[in-house]
């Protein structure tokens, strides 16, 4: 953009400019003519069991599967959807009933045309067999009533649900292929799809990598511009960047080690981006288990808060690339709102909560554990060792428990087996799919990670949610959100304390490297290779 | 009995005196000492002298040593005090490094006099299981051990115990088979000495000089795998360790070579004077090599 001037003069001045300006700014321009063909290795330390999206959450399927299966939506560098499959979608008024049609022509990879009927078969699967089960709860049935025409009706009005209906949550499948009576989250298909995307899968051995490769009868007209997509898996980040400064690797979503991105931002003819995240929301909080005898009381929670001083970590454990975070969603989320009981650094406020509940000078002494997710070293194991010295310096004394791997640690924690806990969890997008699941009353459920473990309960936040759930204006919605996370941050079950510092680092070779709100959980069809 | 054998040996200096003599002549074993010497006075003393908190966040992190004069060999990553860290690591190093030597004295004493002494079934029988132990990778069983149970200080100590008692345990056993054949004992025998009075007060008594040396070297090689469990993550987070302080700044090491070189050069030190005194003391107690 900057470059538009040179533009206007090189008219002026004639040939010898253009000579230079072709000569320098040429990478610069965004609006350049795509060039097609061409492999683009794309590194990852995610290792997916299989790669059906339908019935599996999680990054490590998510990022083939967007490749592998269009969705009815899709969503840009904001959160306005836009067509995908759907060429076309409206609300009935009262925002019970969405109709979309279906672009004319699409077909699977095994060319068969993709009709309404696929469409509500898969809605049906995942709604069916999702981990998200608040994606789709609220709709009542999905109709097919002519091959190019999908009707959703729901039982109340549900904003989520054109999220919902995006990137990797909602992939739609070939009923004729998978509807074959066996049991869809352990079909053998799973590891080699029929798919619906612009690429289609031709090689996946878990655990090294996945092929992916153009599909020609992708329904917009002349994409995906690349050849193919190998997605290799490497065993850690510190392998992964390495390929990617040996050229061996092209593009590398998801890097969170703040000292590896700043090693690649010395790096010759590397790009590195932190957009591309706004959909995932990912949050490093601190979690309290409120059943524990000391952390029941909200003036203890309140004076840890008060205690833990978030820029150090931003600034110093995550070397200023890591933000601070201040509520349940992240501030690239539509329903951020500035107005929270943020708790800012003050040890005067912490130590004086604590002497109020009984404990710091003179009363009783505090002792209490924290827990840390494994192998996630700067966000989560170095936050819990600083949480330690932060506590002790109002008289907290803090062990810190290693867990020897995830499964361990997500027994202890969904078994509330612990008294606080680092832990990382993603917004996906709206507030009900990734929100919701943290803080309702009814999702205190024994034995499953990232429900409300931390067993907090507060029927007016019930209240605010479920309401703002079903709330078809955005205003008002967004209204009622701030004034849950108000009250969920004065009675702080949780400490936020950063986002997740995800970077992309992409060769410069590569053009129009994914930064959509899904980032690389969305489509890669317009990516492309510059020879 | 031996009351009086001791009573009439005119000679007023004693085999330890002996010992200590050829140990003292050798440069190398001495040197050893003085290194030992330096770091159990370095993590007693130390923190008399030097009172921070190693767990305390002083200064800003990454800081290079000499950054702040009161802040002599810098930061870790957090902002602790590397100093403080190596005191309080060196304590809990040593005593690592000790018990896991206990731990593996113990079992394999027993394992080897038994198996030695009584030879037949009961040495097959131990013998096997000396060799099923043997055969396991050491560091990865000690990884196991530890990820089983919580890794603490005990726990890994306990761990590096399993794993080293087999050799232990054969050398027991060789020096027993030798010695159970000697003419003292089949004297002791024959007037009525129970098996174990003989194990335990007539024969593992002369057993003793290369278990003491092999014990010696056992506490260097139980501070090297503390280490290297703390190197995959395994120690205990809640005790400063070397191991610890390398385990957690491995990360840096390209842009802060002092959070890891430093406690890594402690170990070096450290195993090396174990490892020349226990050396000394072969020499010391080798009675074939007492005419150089």
């Amino acid at each position: 953009m900057k470059l538009t001037p040179i533009f206007s003069r090189r008219t002026l001045l004639g040939g010898v400019a253009a000579l230079i300006v072709l000569a320098c700014s040429s990478p610069l321009f965004a609006q350049e003519e795509p060039q097609r063909g061409g492999t683009l290795v794309m590194a990852s330390t995610q290792k997916p069991r299989h790669l059906n999206a339908a019935v599996q959450s999680g990054i490590a399927t998510a990022v083939p599967a967007a490749q592998i299966f269009a969705t009815l939506l899709r969503y840009g560098e904001d959160f306005t959807p836009q067509p995908y499959l759907a060429e076309s979608w409206e609300f009935s008024p009262d925002n019970k009933v969405l109709t979309l049609k279906l672009r004319q022509g699409a077909t699977f990879h095994d060319g068969k045309p993709i009709t309404s009927e696929d469409v509500i078969w898969s809605l049906n699967v995942v709604k069916d067999n999702h981990p998200f089960s608040s994606m789709l709860e609220p709709v009542e049935a999905f109709e097919a009533p002519d091959p190019q025409t999908v009707v959703i009706r729901m039982k109340t009005p549900h904003p989520a649900i054109l999220l919902a209906l995006s990137s990797a949550l909602t992939p739609i499948l070939p009923k004729h292929v998978f509807d074959d009576g066996q049991d869809i989250k352990s079909n053998p298909k799973n590891n080699l799809p029929v798919g619906s995307g612009p690429f289609k899968v031709t090689k996946f051995e878990p655990g090294q990598y996945i092929v992916l490769e153009r599909y020609d009868g992708f329904f917009l007209e002349g994409k995906p511009y690349l050849d193919s997509i190998v997605i290799r898996q490497y065993q850690d980040a510190n392998s992964a960047v390495l390929a990617m400064e040996s050229g061996e690797a092209q593009l590398y979503p998801l890097l969170d080690s703040t000292r590896l991105i700043r090693r690649l931002e010395k790096a010759q003819g590397m790009g590195l981006t932190d957009k591309g995240y706004a959909g995932i929301g990912p949050i490093n909080w601190l979690a309290f288990n409120t059943k524990n005898p000391a952390l029941s009381d909200v003036r203890v929670r309140q004076a840890i808060g008060y205690a833990i001083d978030r820029n150090f970590v931003t600034k110093a454990l995550h070397a200023g690339l890591s933000k601070p975070a201040i509520e349940p969603v992240v501030e690239s989320s539509p329903f951020f709102t500035e107005d929270v009981a943020r708790y800012d650094f003050d040890l005067d406020k912490a130590k004086a909560l604590l002497t109020e509940a009984g404990y710091g000078d003179g009363g009783k002494k505090l002792e209490l554990q924290i827990d840390y997710i494994p192998d996630i070293e700067e966000q989560q194991r170095a936050v819990a060792e600083y949480v330690k010295a932060a506590l002790a310096k109002i008289g907290i004394t803090v062990s810190v428990r290693a867990s020897p791997d995830f499964p361990t640690w997500a027994q202890r924690i969904s078994n509330y087996d612990f008294d606080m806990t680092m832990d990382q969890v993603f917004n996906w997008g709206d507030p009900v799919i990734g929100v919701n699941r943290t803080y309702l009353c009814s999702n205190i459920r024994e034995g499953i990670i990232w429900s409300n473990t931390q067993q907090y309960c507060n029927e007016n936040v019930d209240k605010l949610l479920n309401e703002a759930g079903v709330e078809a204006d955005q205003a008002r919605r967004k209204d009622l959100y701030a004034q849950a996370f108000k009250q969920i941050t004065d009675d702080i079950p949780i400490h936020y304390i950063n986002e997740v510092p995800y970077h992309t680092v992409y060769n410069q070779a590569v053009q129009n490297p994914p930064i959509s709100i899904w980032g690389p959980m969305g489509p890669m069809d317009e990516v492309w290779l510059k020879q | 009995m031996t009351a009086q054998a001791r009573t009439s040996v005119p000679a007023a200096r004693g085999p330890m005196a002996e010992a200590w003599d050829i140990f003292r002549r050798s440069p190398a074993a001495m040197l050893g000492l003085l290194l030992l010497t330096l770091v159990v006075l370095m993590t007693f003393a130390g923190p008399f002298l030097y009172h921070v908190d190693p767990f305390e966040i002083v200064w800003a992190p990454l800081s290079p040593p000499g950054d702040d004069p009161t802040i002599p060999l810098g930061t870790d990553n957090l902002g602790r005090d590397i100093l403080a860290g190596l005191i309080a690591g060196g304590r809990a190093t040593l005593a690592v490094g000790f018990a896991a030597a206990l731990i593996t004295m113990v079992i394999g004493v027993v394992i080897g006099a038994y198996a030695g002494f009584y030879g037949g079934w009961v040495d097959d029988l131990l013998m096997r299981v000396t060799e099923f132990f043997q055969v396991l990778p050491p560091l990865l069983f000690a990884m196991v051990v530890v990820t089983l149970f919580q890794p603490t200080l005990m726990n890994v100590a306990l761990a590096i115990g399993i794993v080293s008692w087999p050799q232990t345990a054969r050398l027991t056993r060789a020096e027993f088979r030798r010695i159970r054949t000697l003419e003292y004992v089949s004297a002791m025998r024959a007037i009525g000495a129970g098996d174990g009075n003989i194990i335990w007060r007539v024969i593992l008594p002369n057993a003793l000089p290369p278990l003491i040396v092999s014990a010696t070297l056992t506490i260097g090689m139980a501070i090297l795998f503390e280490a290297g469990l703390s190197f995959l993550g395994l120690s205990d987070p809640n005790v400063m360790s070397w191991g610890l302080m390398i385990g957690s700044g491995r990360e840096y090491l390209l842009d802060a070579w002092w959070v890891v070189t430093l406690p890594g050069v402690m170990i070096f030190l450290t195993v090396l004077g174990v490892s020349l005194v226990g050396d000394g003391l072969n020499d010391a107690f080798n009675p074939r090599l007492r005419e150089r």
